[in-house]
């Protein structure tokens, strides 16, 4: 009996239950995604526990009991169980979120599918050991995602939608053009046996045509620039637990999971593609964060961020020595706990205010103050302030990239986050500051549930301690041996044989 | 495993209550109040406790995270008096929200004083972090919008500077792989380590408010509310400003001809830059608060000529300013309670009301501008003769750097007549007849801090040279001039006396006193002479109007400036972003034939 499976089971299954049961039994679809995403969530928990124990940290399931490379395989190695939790983590928390906050849109049950469906592409994503498998997740996750922005059905919410699938479906082609030439190449499409089949084959100049391929479709998926710009759209359009779910972990998964499990594990980091890596993610830093100093839309802003701060995780994890891979993986911890805190503190906000506008905003910390309080510890753990998770991930880039002997790479990582210093002090606290002055106090007319506040204190809390994953003993096993599996590269293949035998 | 220690309790004991401190309503105000008394009281004789008991450390595992050696424990007391005296202060003076603003009060405190224990470089930078963001939101307690503005400049200039420390401290990281203060002790002579000093001095200058980081400063002491003002930048930030300059120029790095000669420049056009901004100002808290500035100069000067005497000045110069800087804000605080304004149009004539803010003021205002006997003169003094000592080494611009401090000093005195002319002398508009001398909540920080800087400069070489000072450096010092200010200060005293003395008898005995006739208009409003205007033809001097007007429009603040050049990118970025999707495709297609391009092509 194995637990690899019951990832995209209980997902999936859950989905499936919410499309029968949601529309006739009102609550039911509250009461199934819950349940499903604490399901997930222990999981997830219980895999760390598993492949601590595992010798040499892995563990491959045969799907149908096909010995993998004829069969599907899911493989679950130390980076697999940081992933999942990260993924199922904000899952579950933006899940008690959105019981009440949906409750504004007819059709909850369809947002909860949707939502289960996005959720199960990702977890597809994170465990499976076949390339063509993680297509197909993929487009499950992003289709799903499409849906889930246009979920409002407003004009503006639909243009987005559109723009967003339209792109979306761009990459994903590219990505598609990718595993055919390569399937072709390697004849496999288990990526343990096209890592084995690459260095057998040696170099060939088909290898950066397909690098490229995947770096514009996992890119875009993960919103880096230039190919970023359906991402200021679709974030700030989709209801709030969605635009959480996006820039918290969709992007993340899509795009970053998905780029360096491939071009780590099977390709092997070069020096030109990650030289590419490098320039793609201060590209994304400083375009990202100028652009979010001149916005006063609070969603926007937050969006803006995104782009700024997943240019971070992308420059820890090209940089690629293992201090610089840990303070990457470790941003990407925190940027989805910190970020999907701000875009539901954004819902909140918003919810209650009736404008996204910062400028027409102020004194939310004293009339709201789980919301204001929650959405200042996020803006000042995403600015680097410590002692908040934040400032230690930062602090590690930046080290790292000194230690790699990259001193301009680390100015400019210092750069962005003086400006996001700025943006956030420029536009957002002023919002939860501020006296009454010229504020309608009566426009706070409906103020978050105990279990919107729940899920957002909870996060908050997490943003705090979030540094003490840097603790021996705590912690840090788990970041180190997910930072090992990237580091060892295309070692992966070996390990993934030995497990099967 | 983390034993108790008094380092460690010094550090956590604040920051543990005035987290405890934040959710009190103002219902139990007074709980914050006893709270916060007893919590400073108790870190006040703490530090004493660790003063007397040095060298002390805490061991965390394998690392010292905190020491206190000569330096640090005299740093450490210091913040200590001054958190204890705005204590007291601040129950005269806060009314609004008595639980968050001790709490942070506290949490500053605590944060602080890891600050100047902290041997880690890491725990360093933490506690370094965490300063601005209380300043932040100690100087939005109030939260209007001038305030907040000014808080946010300060967080964003002190915030960036944090950064740029980070990245000195990593480049000290690479070149010696520990992160311990006590193993750190590099030689300037290449690059890296060159660019590891500058960083760190960035942060010291952007704390302390040296020139170019000085802008937020003033906008703080302006708008800020006037205790904290008198806490942090007055006194705090330039402990923890200096101790940084100081710990990175004595200890962690050894310094050579170069970066004294960057101190030197940074502290000489702050002198005189802030100063002649100083002289212009017509508003009591924001003229301080440019005051605050050119002092830092001095600091930075004393350091950067690098002779012992000289240092010695800088640091004595620090604990001065600190002590008459933060009690001419307290006076200024008092004033802006009593008479509700401190625009110096409005006031006049004061010293009949406040005779005790008054005293306090003048001897605050004589020490800062350097007249003897009080401790402003002597720390001066000795910053003189380092440049002197400088100058007998054989650098050739020693004499620029002298005029520029003694300038100054000329130029501060003129100032602070200035002000003490139009708040306290001169005469009185009407609405200011019925003002009340300040409470005892304010009297006693202020009488504390003023006769302190008798005591200290009267018996300068006996109590705070060699108490504090001298071991702080730990080297011997030998001075140029003679300066004996016990027997300077009993013939000053005499001379004051027998002026007194002869006085009655040279007074002449007939004058009358009438009203004024100006054709029947009311006298009051018309010959009323405030002083503001003092200095105002300076400011149409040729050459010298052209910097005003720059300065009047942010050209030298590198905050506006910065906002400027960001903003243009923006502007054209979100020009770009035109919201059509075949544009977005392009850049799509465009970015994968640059891939192509650099892995087919180079």
């Amino acid at each position: 009996m194995t637990v690899v499976p019951f990832f995209i089971i209980v997902s999936l299954g859950a989905a499936f239950l919410i499309s029968v049961f949601g529309k006739h039994y009102k609550r039911s679809s509250d009461y199934l995604a819950n349940s499903a995403c604490f399901i997930l969530l222990a999981l997830s928990l219980y895999t760390l526990n598993l492949i601590c124990k595992t010798p040499n940290h892995i563990l491959v399931y045969r799907v149908g009991g096909w010995i993998p490379p004829i069969g599907i395989s899911m493989v679950i190695d130390c980076l697999t169980p940081f992933m999942l939790i990260t993924v199922n983590l904000v899952a579950f928390l933006i899940a008690i979120y959105s019981i009440n906050y949906m409750e504004r849109y007819t059709d909850k049950w369809k947002f909860y599918t949707l939502f289960m469906l996005m959720l199960a592409g990702m977890n597809g994503i994170i465990i499976t050991g076949d390339i063509f498998n993680l297509f197909v997740f993929l487009e499950i996750a992003a289709i799903s995602s499409y849906a889930l922005v246009a979920f409002g059905t407003e004009a503006e919410e639909l243009e987005a939608s559109f723009k967003y699938a339209v792109m979306g479906s761009v990459g994903s082609s590219f990505i598609l053009l990718g595993i055919a030439i390569l399937y072709s190449y390697t004849s496999t499409l288990n990526m343990a046996d096209m890592a084995k089949a690459i260095t057998q084959k040696g170099p060939a100049k088909i290898l950066p045509f397909v690098s490229v391929l995947f770096l514009m479709g996992f890119g875009l998926k993960a919103a880096l620039v230039p190919f970023h710009a359906w991402l200021p759209d679709a974030h700030p359009s989709a209801p709030a637990p969605i635009s959480a779910m996006l820039s918290g972990v969709l992007i993340k998964v899509l795009g970053i999971y998905a780029l360096s499990r491939i071009f780590f594990n099977v390709f092997g980091m070069s020096q030109a593609v990650s030289r590419i890596f490098i320039i793609l993610a201060i590209a994304s830093m400083v375009v990202g964060s100028i652009l979010a100093f001149g916005q006063s839309d609070i969603k926007r802003l937050f969006a803006y961020s995104s782009i700024s701060q997943i240019g971070y995780i992308v420059l820890g994890l090209a940089i690629g020595t293992p201090l610089s891979i840990m303070g990457g993986l470790f941003h990407l911890f925190n940027h989805s706990i910190f970020k999907s805190l701000l875009f539901l503190n954004s819902g909140v906000i918003e919810h209650s205010i009736g404008t996204r506008d910062l400028k027409k905003m102020s004194g939310i910390l004293y009339k709201m103050p789980v919301t204001g309080y929650t959405t200042l510890i996020g803006a000042l753990s995403i600015c680097g302030i410590p002692p908040l998770g934040g400032f230690w991930s930062k602090l590690i880039i930046i080290f790292a990239c000194i230690q790699a002997n990259h001193p301009v790479l680390a100015l400019i990582a210092i750069f962005v986050s003086i400006l996001t210093l700025a943006y956030y002090f420029k536009a957002v606290t002023p919002a939860l500051f501020g006296r009454e002055d010229g504020q309608d106090y009566k426009s706070f007319r409906k103020k978050a549930s105990w279990a919107m506040n729940a899920s957002m204190i909870a996060l908050a809390t997490l943003s705090i301690i979030s540094g003490l994953m840097l603790v021996p003993n705590l912690g840090a096993g788990l970041l180190k041996d997910a930072t090992s599996v990237l580091a060892n590269g295309i070692s992966y293949a070996n390990l993934v044989f030995e497990a099967l035998k | 495993m983390i034993q108790s220690n008094p380092l460690l309790l010094m550090v956590g004991l604040p920051i543990v209550i005035g987290i405890l401190c934040l959710p009190l309503s103002d219902r139990l105000k007074s709980v914050a109040k006893v709270l916060s008394f007893l919590v400073t009281l108790a870190s006040l004789a703490g530090s004493i406790f660790i003063f007397i008991k040095r060298p002390m450390n805490w061991q965390c595992g394998v690392t010292t995270m905190f020491n206190a050696d000569n330096l640090s424990s005299f740093i450490g007391l210091g913040i200590s008096f001054f958190a204890f005296l705005i204590t007291i202060y601040s129950f005269g003076f806060v009314e609004k929200s008595l639980g968050r603003y001790f709490g942070y009060i506290l949490i500053t405190l605590g944060v602080s004083l890891g600050v100047a224990f902290a041997n880690d470089l890491i725990a360093l930078i933490v506690f370094w972090g965490i300063l601005a963001i209380t300043l932040y939101l100690l100087v939005n307690m109030q939260a209007t919008e001038s305030s907040s503005r000014a808080a946010k400049k300060a967080l964003i200039i002190i915030g960036s500077s944090d950064a740029i420390m980070i990245f000195g401290i990593a480049l000290i990281w690479m070149i010696t792989r520990t992160f311990s203060m006590d193993r750190v002790r590099l030689p300037l002579t290449d690059i890296t380590s060159l660019a590891a000093y500058i960083c760190i001095a960035v942060a010291a200058f952007a704390k302390a408010g040296a020139m170019p980081f000085h802008s937020w400063l003033p906008d703080v002491a302006q708008d800020g509310p006037t205790p904290v003002t008198a806490y942090l930048p007055a006194s705090l930030d330039k402990l923890l400003g200096i101790y940084l300059l100081a710990r990175a120029s004595l200890n962690l790095f050894i310094m050579n001809s170069t970066s004294n000669m960057v101190l030197l420049v940074v502290g000489s056009v702050t002198i005189i830059f802030a100063v002649m901004m100083a002289l212009v100002q017509h508003d009591f808290k924001r003229l301080l608060g440019y005051h605050a500035v050119s002092q830092v100069g001095y600091m930075v000067l004393g350091i950067g000529t690098g002779s012992p005497v000289g240092i010695a000045g800088g640091l004595f110069h620090m604990l001065n300013n600190a002590i008459y800087k933060s009690c001419l804000f307290l006076t200024g605080g008092a004033v802006e309670k009593r008479a509700g304004t401190t625009d110096l149009t409005k006031l006049g004539g004061l010293a009949k009301n406040m005779p005790i803010t008054f005293i306090s003021c003048l001897i605050a205002s004589l020490a800062i501008s350097g007249v003897p006997p009080f401790n402003g003169f002597v720390s001066k003094w000795m910053v003189y003769q380092g440049i002197i000592e400088l100058g007998k080494t054989g650098a050739r611009l020693w004499i620029v750097w002298l005029a520029c401090a003694m300038f100054g000093s000329a130029l501060t005195l003129a100032s602070f007549l200035k002000l003490l002319h139009t708040t306290f002398l001169g005469q009185r508009s009407k609405d200011l007849i019925d003002i009340r001398e300040a409470g005892f909540a304010f009297a006693f920080p202020m009488v504390t801090l003023a006769g302190i800087c008798c005591i200290f400069g009267i018996f300068a070489f006996a109590i705070p040279l060699s108490i504090f000072i001298i071991p702080s450096i730990g080297q011997a010092i030998s001075y140029l001039g003679v300066w004996v200010p016990t027997t300077a200060t009993a013939l000053l005293m005499i001379s004051i006396l027998s002026g007194l003395l002869i006085y009655p008898f040279y007074r002449p005995k007939m004058f009358r006193s009438v009203q004024t006739f100006v054709g029947g208009e009311d006298p009051e409003s018309l010959q009323r002479v405030s002083g503001v205007e003092f200095y105002d033809t300076i400011k149409d001097m040729k050459g010298l109007k052209f910097i005003y007007e720059k300065e009047e429009a942010k050209s030298f603040d590198i905050y506006d400036q910065g906002k400027n050049i960001i903003s243009f990118f923006t502007k054209i970025l979100q020009h770009l972003h035109n919201g059509v999707l075949p544009t977005y495709i392009v850049w799509c297609l465009l970015g994968m034939i640059g891939m192509f391009f650099i892995l087919f092509f180079r």
